[in-house]
């Protein structure tokens, strides 16, 4: 019949590319939506308290630090230089999620790889302790994460003793090193590296973006530093400006929030140590 | 024509199928595999029939109790996990049950009225007593919706009631005692128990009972008239309850 | 063709920031990992020491553990030889795989003439030149108890050295009310849930215990003088002590950190309304003029010129913030049922005890969240289920004890304050409303 026909045809013209119109739809939708069911736990939820405010993964990521926590690795934290998948966190600029105000929260969690030694550690405090996914806050979909080439990075673990009066350390875009000398021979991150893990540990959990989202990328801003003998950093000046006062006061402003990095170990005889203290700042 | 409408109506219905099932399913949240069980908690319930009896009556206390090895009943001592027993109170009485188990301790509560009859007249003279119990006949609870303090509508009725009595006895003093079913937290339910008690206190005021003549007392949910986990149990718990004399 | 790129290139971005790590996790060097601690058990000379090691080897196992700030390595990676003293340990067989340690604890254990001496060392294995961080001596006489205590007070010091100046909290204290005796008592035990005993014998209600900075009285609400009242209990003195009546229901004392003053609840004047006293009772000053049920107020410890508190006057309990004088009343949460506020140590977060979507006929899970007090940014840490209440923040800013009903009774909890390693500490009985020592 004509009419068949006619409607017959009709299908036939717009079939096709009806089929992949509605597959990359429904591939979208899918995507969207399930994937946060197969990769959370489900339920952890970063909101505000809806009087406005961006939720973002800054100022989540704000929330956690002030807890002095060390962040809760859920696999195990990748060495820059063996990091297989480097090249796919760098290279995409991805269309930031944090635009859409609409984006479904995407928790960040990392269910897959749990370090043998956590499931040990709890069965030995002598209970059998449910095994719970830990609650990490996390940020959500913003900062897609880009891993910066960073020199003088010297990695800890990844090889010998920590060598000499540097330490560094690498957040997010951000990668910042710490060097320790004195009125002396500099042999003050030689002879007592754990304090300056410490003290690079706590600058690291301190620092925040503060930094307004317009700032891209900065110079390097160096910032001078005493810690007294109680521990009390002090004296904080800007030896070498990142031309953007807004992140050099926000890196001030990093180390005025500390209120101690514990007393200056005892063997040390000198009544305070310097430590000078730069920021490559790259979001 | 109707045929194209005709897809894009399923176009439409697939895709928010899709969503609804997607929806569906991001809404299950896997648990956290459970702990080594310790032992089973024991549970205990306890009931009185007749809820209300006259004086020199008696009543039948009923019990059961699961995963408890010890039990015991404030007033009776040490009894059977299952079981009853008649009493025969000569006052009102609240009957506390403990239950003691591997798993823990658990606690239930029932109330027995005991209305003395009106006609006996009272042994020693005690003008008190009749006045009690004329105060257990007349004076009536008021109840609240939850989370709510303030007197529903239809307790008008009740306060005024209350209120009559009260200010035909003013040699009477009393408590009210405001109280909250088991559900939210324990200090906040002792603040809504006293403006419970409050309000029903400002009402009786000013409906002319003297200040003088009320107590009030908040205990939030720290004595509850009963322990179910139920509407009817809760709303029983929302109370303001007035009781005779100030202690 | 095209098409599938740009679909490619969209799903990517989406399952991006699942694939990269969080951005607060990275960092190679040492910028945030927890510190890989292996504690080795202590030696002892001969077995009649036995007992005494065991308990203290698994203490301060437990104490390094708890603190959050380690990753500890586990026993069975650790080399055979048992080691005592600095002469014994091979800094290359504990740094290498499989130990990985970054830093070794060990000593030696000994008991003479019924004293109990213990002797223990810090190393820093990456570090062959100047290893020692720690040595450490102590002494007691030979009980149980006292090696549980040495075995806090060494845990403690490793946790002062490395953990950038915050004190450990082995040998702080949690208060909470147990009703195991048939009656709801002040009770008290160690933070791990060790030595728990009763505090107070009143034989009526006791609620919401606060124990003063000092560690000298607990504060807190009891019926035993007929409605709910103050009463201050002396732990040196083992009894009440004068605190005065002030009327109406009161209830929900709370410490400023420097100990001079309690906020309270009282509803003297007819409402529960906010008040300010001395620690004796003393000057006392109305803080809220609002109609409905103000309780459970919380100094801001760091500063002690803020008080959160829980108020009705809207309806459902929300949380609030005003100045300690009274002025600038802020609300806090939006909607729900929100009780049972403890603010942090630093002054920067408030935990609390939210039901998000409260109605009748549904309890709702209660849990307890997380709200950055600055930027009103929240996060929940608990899930799983049963009625969480009545958080209390441990003098670190590190862990949260609370109340939760998710093992079937109510039990204390405490956690990480990220909401991960929750320990149950309590068993027997029904026990609630913890609050941990300031010290």
């Amino acid at each position: 019949m004509p009419l068949d026909a006619e409607i017959y045809g009709r299908r036939e013209a717009i079939a096709p590319s009806l089929a992949v119109s509605t597959a990359l739809h429904a591939a979208l939708v899918v995507c969207v939506l399930f994937l946060p069911g197969v990769l959370s736990h489900g339920g952890e939820n970063w909101g505000n308290n809806g009087s406005g405010g961006e939720s973002g993964g800054a100022m989540s990521a704000h929330l956690v630090s002030g807890i002095p926590l060390p962040p809760n690795p859920q696999a195990k934290p990748e060495n820059v230089l063996a990091n297989e998948s480097k090249g796919l966190s760098q290279s995409i600029p991805a269309p930031r999620a944090k635009e859409d105000d609409h984006a479904i929260a995407i928790p960040d969690r990392q269910t897959k790889v749990k370090p043998a030694k956590e499931k040990a550690a709890t069965t030995i405090s002598g209970r059998e302790l449910p095994k719970q996914k830990p609650s990490i806050a996390t940020p959500t979909h913003e900062q897609p994460h880009e891993m910066a080439k960073v020199d003088n990075t010297v990695p800890f673990g990844a090889g010998g003793p920590v060598a000499g009066p540097y330490t560094s350390f690498q957040s997010g875009g951000t990668a910042g090193g710490l060097k320790f000398g004195e009125g002396g021979n500099g042999t003050f991150g030689s002879r007592f590296g754990w304090y300056t893990d410490a003290v690079a540990r706590k600058v690291h959990q301190a620092w925040q973006s503060e930094v307004s989202p317009g700032i891209t990328s900065a110079k390097r801003v160096y910032i001078l530093f005493d810690i007294s003998r109680s521990g009390t950093p002090s004296n904080v000046r800007i030896e070498q400006s990142s031309g953007i006062p807004a992140l050099d006061i926000s890196a001030v402003r990093t180390l005025q929030r500390i209120d101690t990095f514990g007393p200056l170990p005892r063997e040390y005889n000198g009544s305070y140590v310097s430590v000078e203290f730069w920021f490559d700042y790259r979001r | 024509m109707k045929h194209r409408k005709m897809k894009w109506t399923l176009l439409v219905l697939s895709l928010a199928a899709i969503v609804v099932i997607g929806g569906c399913k991001k809404k299950q949240v896997p648990s956290a595999p459970p702990a080594a069980p310790p032992p089973p908690q024991p549970r205990a319930t306890l009931s009185v029939s007749p809820e209300s009896i006259d004086r020199g009556g008696t009543a039948t206390l009923t019990w059961s109790t699961q995963d408890a090895t010890s039990v015991t009943i404030d007033g009776i001592g040490s009894v059977q996990p299952n079981g009853s027993q008649q009493v025969s109170p000569s006052t009102s009485t609240t009957y506390h049950l403990t239950a003691q188990g591997p798993g823990g301790y658990v606690d239930a509560t029932a109330r027995l009225t005991v209305v003395p009859p009106p006609a006996t007249p009272p042994q020693a003279a005690a003008p008190e007593e009749s006045e009690d119990a004329l105060f257990a006949q007349s004076v009536k609870d008021i109840y609240f919706d939850y989370d709510r303090y303030d007197l529903r509508p239809g307790d008008q009725a009740t306060i005024d009631a209350d209120a009559a009595f009260f200010k035909a006895h003013p040699s009477i003093r009393f408590t009210i005692e405001g109280h909250c079913d088991e559900r939210g937290s324990t200090d906040y339910n002792l603040a809504l128990g006293d403006n419970r008690a409050n309000a029903a206190r400002d009402a009786l005021i000013k409906a002319g009972v003297a200040a003088s003549q009320i107590k009030v007392i908040s205990y939030g949910k720290e004595k509850p008239f009963c322990s179910e986990s139920t509407e009817s149990c809760w709303q029983q718990n929302r109370r303001d309850h007035f009781v005779y004399g100030q202690k | 063709m095209k098409r599938f790129v740009v679909l490619a290139a969209v799903l990517f971005a989406l399952v991006l920031p699942a694939l990269s790590q969080d951005w607060i996790r990275t960092g190679t060097g040492v910028g945030g990992e927890k510190i890989r601690l292996a504690v080795a058990d202590f030696k002892i000379p001969s077995a009649e020491a036995d007992a005494l090691d065991k308990t203290f080897n698994a203490v301060l196992f437990n104490d390094l553990h708890q603190a959050g700030i380690f990753d500890m390595v586990s026993k069975s990676f650790y080399p055979l030889a048992a080691i005592g003293a600095p002469a014994d340990v091979r800094l290359d067989a504990w740094g290498a795989p499989p130990p990985n340690a970054a830093m070794l604890a060990f000593g030696n254990l000994a008991v003479r003439a019924g004293t109990l001496q213990v002797q223990g060392w810090l190393f820093d294995v990456k570090n062959a030149q100047n290893p020692q961080v720690l040595a450490k001596q102590y002494r007691e006489s030979a009980t149980d108890e006292n090696a549980r205590l040495i075995a806090h007070r060494f845990a403690d010091e490793i946790i002062f050295r490395l953990g950038g100046g915050l004190s450990g909290i082995a040998e702080t204290k949690i208060y909470f009310i147990s009703s195991r005796t048939g009656h709801k008592e002040v009770w008290a035990m160690d933070y791990d849930g060790a030595g728990q005993h009763p505090v107070t014998r009143l034989g009526s209600i006791s609620l919401g215990p606060r124990v003063s900075p000092d560690n000298s009285r607990v504060a807190f609400a009891s019926f035993f003088k007929g409605g709910p009242n103050i009463a201050m209990w002396s732990l040196e003195l083992g009894r009440l002590v004068q605190f005065p009546s002030f009327g109406g229901t009161t209830l929900s004392p709370a410490w400023s950190s420097d100990g001079t003053r309690i906020a309270f609840s009282s509803s003297r004047s007819g409402d529960p309304e906010i008040y300010v006293c001395d620690q004796n009772g003393n000057n006392l000053k109305r803080l809220t003029a609002y109609h409905g049920p103000d309780v459970s107020p919380v100094w801001n410890p760091k500063t002690n010129a803020q008080i959160a508190w829980v108020s009705g006057r809207t309806g459902l309990p929300q949380i609030y913030i005003m100045d300690s004088d009274g002025t600038n009343v802020q609300r806090v949460t939006d909607q729900g049922y929100a009780v049972s506020p403890s603010w942090s140590p630093n002054g920067q977060f408030l935990a609390f005890a939210w039901v998000r979507h409260y109605g009748p006929g549904a309890p709702g899970a209660s849990d307890i969240y997380l709200m950055d007090v600055a930027s009103r940014q929240w996060v929940q840490l608990t899930h799983d289920g049963g009625r969480n209440d009545f958080p209390s923040w441990s003098p670190d800013g590190r862990h949260i004890v609370y109340q939760s009903t998710r093992g079937g009774s109510e039990q204390i909890w405490s956690m990480l304050a990220d909401g991960s390693q929750q320990t149950q500490l309590t068993f027997t009985g029904s026990n609630s409303q913890p609050n941990w020592s300031w010290k």
